[in-house]
C-alpha cells in the first residue's frame, strides 16, 4: 500500500527524516512509535505533502506520491489527521463534516447547491458523526468545543474522505478514557477497510490495535517488527519504551 | 426570529428604492434621483468587495481597478463610435447590447490576470500586490493620450441604447441600475450559502487546513475573486453610463480605498452592511459639506474628510459589525 524509500528531510543541520524506509502492508494498522521530536509528525507531513522530501522516494497504492499535488492526495485515497487540532470553528461539528464530503463530492466550488439544502450529505455527515459518538453535537459551534471532542471531529472528518490509507497523527491525544477506547474500537472496526499509519504515544492503544511497529528515534527508524517483538526488542527499549514502563503511560 | 426580521428589512429596503423616484419626484426633489442612482451603482461594487473581505477573508486594497475595466470598455467604445474610427480593427459601439457584456468580460478576464498572480500571495503581501496591480491599471489609464489621459473622456453620445429601454431617461436609467444590483445582490445572497460560499468560509476559517481534505484553496479563490471582479466592472459600466464620463480618478486607489470602508462601515460578511455603508458614505460625501457649512465651519467642509475620519473610527470601534451590527444585533 505504502512505500517509502530512503527517505530524508532536514531542517538545516537537523535531520527530521534520516534515510527512512518503511512498508506499510494493505490492510493493516501500522504504528510509528518514538520519543519526541523523532520526526513522526514530520514523516506524515512529507507523506500528505505538507512538506517536500530533500530526497528518496514514496510509492502509494502503485503511484508515485510526490508527483501527486497535496490537494489531489486525499482524493487518491491518502487521508490524514492533525496532532493539534485543526477543525474550522466557526463552523458547526455537521458542517466540518460535511465540507469534507462536499469535496469529495466534487462540489468544493459548485455555487448551484445550497449548502443547507442537501440532505443526503447531512445524513451521510450525521452518520459519520455518530461513528465518532459526536452525534448529540452536531450543531454545536465547532469552535466552542471541549478538546477531546474537536479530536473526534478530526477523526469523523477524516473518515468522511472515505480513505485507503489513513494517516492518523495521535488519534486519541488529550481524550478522555471513554472517548479514547471509543475511537480505539472504531479504528478496530475499520481495519478491514482501511489501511493505517498510526502515530501514537500511548502504548495501550498502540499495543492494543497495531499489527506492525515502527520505532523511530532522531529521525532513523531503529526497528520495525510485530508488537511482541518490538516489546522485547533491547534497542527499542533502550531509546524509548524503558522510559515508559518504568513511568507508566505516556502523557 | 432573526432570519425572518431579515429578510422583512430587506424586503423594506426593496420596497424603499422601488418606490423612491416617485418619492423625490412628489417632493419636489428629483435631482437626488441621480444620487440614488449613485447609490445603487456603487453599491453593487461594495457587495462584491464584501464576498473577498467578508467572505473569503481576502483584503483586496485595488478592487477599483476593475470599476475601471467597466467604464473604460464603455467609455472606449463609444469614443470610437462618436470618433466612427476602430481599434484593432473593431468599430465603437453605442449599443449596452454590445458594451455591458464586453465590460462584464473584460474585467473577468482582469480579475482573472490580476488573481491568479496575487492570490500566489496571502495576508499583508496580497493587500500590497493587489494594491500594486491597482496603481499599474491606474497608470495605464492615465497614459491613455488618446481617451484623455488623466482628464478622462466625455462620452459625447451619451449613455448606451438599448432596445425598450431609453437610459437617458433618469427615471429609466435608475430602475436599470437597481435592477441589476438586485440581480447581483440576490446572486450574492445565494453565492454565499451555496457549497462555495461554503469552501470559501472554510478558506477565510483555516486555509491551510483545505488540501487535506481535498480542495485547492487556490482555485476557489481565484473563481471567488473573478466574480467580484465582475460585479465591479459591471458597476463601473453603469457608473460610466450614469455620469456620461470616465477618467481614471475611477481607479485611484483612494476609491480602492473607499469601496473598503464602505464594507467595514457597513458590516463585512454581511452584503447588507455594505449597502447601508455605501447609503452612510454617499448621503455624508454628498451632506457633509453642506452641513458643516451651515455650521459655519467653512473650512472644514472643504475638508469633510477630516470629520468623516473620526466617525469611522467611532463606526468601527463601537459597532464591531458596522451599521448591520447596529440594526441586527446579535442576540447570542
Amino acid at each position: 500500500m505504502l512505500e517509502i524509500r530512503n527517505l530524508c528531510k532536514s531542517f538545516g543541520a537537523l535531520k527530521a527524516a534520516d534515510d527512512v524506509s518503511l512498508t506499510v502492508e494493505r490492510g493493516t494498522i501500522h504504528a510509528l512509535i518514538g520519543p519526541n521530536g523523532a520526526g513522526k509528525t514530520t514523516l506524515i507531513a512529507l507523506l500528505s505533502g505538507y512538506l517536500q522530501p530533500s530526497s528518496g522516494t514514496m510509492t502509494f497504492d502503485g503511484q508515485d506520491l510526490l508527483a501527486i499535488p497535496t490537494h489531489l492526495r486525499p482524493h487518491a485515497g491518502l487521508v490524514r489527521s492533525f496532532q493539534i487540532t485543526s477543525v474550522f470553528p466557526e463552523m458547526s461539528v455537521r458542517e466540518n463534516v460535511c465540507l469534507v464530503l462536499q469535496s469529495f463530492a466534487g462540489q468544493a466550488r459548485s455555487l448551484f447547491r445550497l449548502a443547507d439544502a442537501d440532505r443526503a450529505e447531512q445524513e451521510e455527515a450525521e452518520a459519520m458523526l455518530a461513528r465518532v459518538g459526536l452525534i448529540d453535537q452536531a450543531d454545536a459551534l465547532t469552535g466552542n468545543l471541549a478538546h477531546g471532542q474537536k479530536r473526534q471531529v478530526e477523526i469523523a472528518m477524516a473518515l468522511a474522505a472515505r480513505p485507503k490509507l489513513l494517516l492518523l497523527d495521535e488519534p486519541t491525544a488529550g481524550m478522555g478514557v471513554e472517548e479514547s477506547r471509543r475511537i480505539m474500537d472504531l479504528l478496530e472496526d475499520l481495519r478491514e477497510s482501511v489501511t493505517m499509519l498510526l502515530v501514537e504515544h500511548d502504548m495501550d492503544v498502540v499495543f492494543g490495535l497495531a499489527d506492525r511497529v515502527s520505532v523511530l528515534v532522531y529521525g532513523k527508524v531503529i526497528a520495525s517488527d510485530t508488537p511482541g517483538r518490538i516489546r522485547v526488542n533491547a534497542d527499542v527499549r533502550e531509546a524509548y519504551l524503558g522510559d515508559h514502563e518504568l513511568h507508566g503511560e505516556a502523557g | 426570529m432573526r432570519y425572518t426580521h431579515h429578510l422583512r428589512f430587506m424586503l423594506g429596503c426593496l420596497a424603499a428604492l422601488l418606490i423612491l423616484p416617485f418619492v423625490l419626484q412628489a417632493t419636489g426633489s428629483s435631482y437626488l434621483i441621480s444620487t440614488a442612482t449613485r447609490l445603487v451603482v456603487f453599491a453593487i461594487a461594495a457587495v462584491s468587495l464584501d464576498l473577498l473581505i467578508g467572505y473569503a477573508g481576502l483584503v483586496s486594497f485595488g478592487h477599483a481597478a476593475f470599476l475601471g475595466v467597466g467604464a473604460y470598455t464603455v467609455g472606449i467604445l463609444s469614443f470610437h463610435a462618436y470618433e466612427e474610427t476602430t481599434l484593432i480593427g473593431l468599430p465603437g459601439s453605442l449599443s449596452g447590447l454590445v458594451a455591458l457584456p464586453l465590460a462584464l468580460a473584460l474585467s473577468a478576464l482582469a480579475a482573472l490576470v490580476v488573481g491568479a498572480l496575487s492570490l500566489r500571495t496571502r495576508g499583508v503581501y496580497f493587500i500590497m500586490i493587489t494594491l500594486s496591480f491597482g496603481q499599474m491599471l491606474f497608470f495605464l489609464f492615465v497614459s491613455l493620450e488618446q481617451y484623455g489621459g488623466d482628464d478622462g473622456m466625455m462620452m459625447f453620445e451619451g449613455r448606451n441604447t438599448l432596445p425598450l429601454l431609453d437610459l437617458n431617461d433618469r427615471v429609466s436609467f435608475y430602475y436599470f441600475c437597481l435592477a441589476w444590483f438586485v440581480l447581483f445582490f440576490w446572486f450574492c445572497t445565494w453565492l454565499v450559502r451555496s457549497k462555495f460560499g461554503r469552501t470559501l468560509a472554510a478558506i477565510k476559517q483555516n486555509q491551510d487546513r483545505l488540501s487535506s481534505i481535498g480542495i485547492n484553496a487556490y482555485w476557489a479563490k481565484l473563481q471567488v475573486f473573478v466574480i467580484a471582479g465582475v460585479g465591479a466592472g459591471l458597476a463601473g459600466a453603469l457608473s460610466a453610463n450614469h455620469t456620461e464620463f470616465v477618467s481614471p480618478a475611477l481607479t485611484h486607489w483612494t476609491r480602492s480605498g473607499d469601496l473598503m470602508i464602505v464594507v467595514i462601515l457597513g458590516g463585512m460578511g454581511t452584503l447588507v452592511g455594505p449597502v447601508l455603508g455605501t447609503f452612510l458614505f454617499l448621503l455624508l460625501e454628498e451632506f457633509l459639506p453642506l452641513i458643516l457649512r451651515g455650521l459655519g465651519l467653512g473650512l472644514l467642509s472643504e475638508h469633510w474628510r477630516f470629520v468623516f475620519g473620526p466617525i469611522l473610527i467611532l463606526v468601527v470601534l463601537y459597532a464591531k459589525t458596522g451599521l448591520y451590527g447596529l440594526i441586527f444585533p446579535r442576540r447570542d
